[in-house]
């Protein structure tokens, strides 16, 4: 499962772009494995030759690469192989690692270089049953409706107006009331930042008229 | 070159105040190991800003594995969505007391479906062994987006009229923190700023074209008074 035994011909299979939901394409290399046997029956597994430098394609472009405690322990052989995934494709590369009380102390460099130098998402994970779990759940989320991810549903947009009023408050002096009054003749922020000493004198009187009229206009 | 402009400009962190109480070793690490300079403000939505674009929440692992804070959570997020283009969250592992058994982390279902819903949504996750990481965390993030010329840049503390102002901007829906600051000092004053074009305001206030459009259709907004009654 080392970056060894990948051909370098294929770092990345083509077509693997478009996985069917509920599904994984798996490398040959993990038939057997303890992984792949608690994968089975929760989703549909197809194994495939030559996925090059992945290790699971799942929907939404979405490639696994999986860093075993031995590959973290033996050395640096391992960013190699995933600067040739980073240059040789754009699908969403996850990284999964076995963060264990051997491997830990190589965590944080790894976490920077992967995360923080090329981009991609780093995911430590136990044990090959954790790694399990975690890849059932990145299938099913996968899977879900859009709008069912809390993180990418729109937010319901509050009433523009209690904002306006709340913003015009902001001016020293001006309360609800003056502020209502103030929008009252300039109905926009755009047009009140605009207005004369003299048409801010008509609605609320001389001093504050000053008052608002020097906040909109001084200069540093 | 990179050297030249760290001395030049020290990389800078917006914190919250919150965050004196929740991790007072994240700050002071920030300030004495990694030279970063720190400002604490009241920034409310969010633990710490350490670009114009990127905001990171600081979570312990129990809390992100707890269900029961899965909506206070998510509403979190949300908000800080709204705001900026780039979240990322630092969960963060928990002291655990010799013998407190009830605080040890427990993977579960419930912990994967969270982070994979974040992943899918662009979140960034970076896991850090206690708030000494935390700290190193941030400032490698601070610096990577100084490298990208998204650094804070401008000064962060403001006093006299700049404060009125200042908050005056921050009054403006989904305007970040630094958004406001940026505001405050690239326009010489609010009059300047409601006359601005979208492309200058997003070129003042270090924004997307799509958030500078969304701050010109606001001081453009027509209010109307009966909606409120």
């Amino acid at each position: 499962m080392s970056s060894m035994t990948t051909k370098e011909s294929t770092p990345v299979r083509a077509g693997a772009a478009a996985v069917p939901y509920g599904h994984a394409i798996v490398s040959e290399k993990w038939r057997g494995s303890e992984l792949v046997q608690q994968l089975q029956g929760k989703i549909k597994l197809v194994f495939e030759e030559n996925l090059g430098l992945v290790d699971f394609h799942l929907p939404n472009r979405i490639c696994v690469l999986y860093i075993s405690e031995t590959d973290l322990v033996s050395g640096n052989g391992f960013k190699r192989r995933l600067v040739r995934f980073r240059n040789a494709s754009n699908l969403h590369g996850i990284v999964i690692t076995e963060k264990t009380r051997l491997s830990e102390q190589y965590f944080p460099p790894i976490q920077k270089f992967i995360v923080l130098e090329l981009g991609m998402t780093l995911l430590p994970v136990a044990s090959q049953s954790e790694a399990s779990q975690l890849i059932i759940q990145l299938v099913r989320e996968q899977s879900k409706e859009h709008e069912s991810n809390p993180f990418l549903r729109k937010r319901r947009s509050h009433l523009m107006e209690t904002s306006v009023l709340q913003t015009v408050q902001q001016i020293p002096g001006v309360g609800k009331v003056k502020a209502l009054q103030l929008l009252q003749q300039f109905p926009n922020i755009y047009q009140l930042s605009n207005a004369s000493i003299q048409q801010l004198e008509l609605v609320v009187g001389r001093v504050l008229a000053q008052q608002i009229y020097t906040f909109l206009t001084q200069a540093k | 070159s990179k050297i030249c402009l760290k001395e030049k400009l020290p990389v800078c962190i917006l914190v919250d105040s919150r965050e004196i109480s929740s991790g007072p070793e994240v700050i002071s690490l920030l300030k004495t190991v990694h030279s970063v300079k720190v400002e604490v403000c009241s920034l409310g939505a969010c633990d710490y800003i350490v670009s114009n674009r990127l905001a990171v929440e600081r979570k312990s692992l129990l809390e992100l594995a707890n269900s029961t804070n899965r909506n206070k959570l998510i509403e979190q997020i949300q908000h800080l969505q709204s705001m900026f283009e780039r979240i990322c969250v630092v969960l963060e592992k928990d002291r655990v007391k010799a013998g407190d058994t009830s605080r040890i982390f427990h993977r579960t279902k419930y912990y994967d479906s969270m982070l994979s819903s974040m992943v899918s949504a662009g979140i960034r996750i970076l896991f850090s062994s206690s708030q000494e990481d935390t700290a190193g965390l941030l400032k490698e993030l601070a610096l990577a987006e100084h490298r990208k010329n998204a650094g804070i840049l401008v000064p962060t503390e403001v006093t006299g009229h700049k404060r009125e102002v200042l908050r005056f901007y921050l009054s403006i829906p989904h305007v970040s923190y630094v958004t406001a600051l940026n505001l405050c000092h690239h326009f010489d004053s609010v009059k300047q700023m409601a006359n601005s074009s979208v492309s200058d305001i997003s070129t003042r206030a270090q924004v997307s074209h799509k958030k500078a459009e969304e701050i010109y259709s606001y001081m453009h907004y027509v209010f109307e008074s009966q909606i409120l009654a």
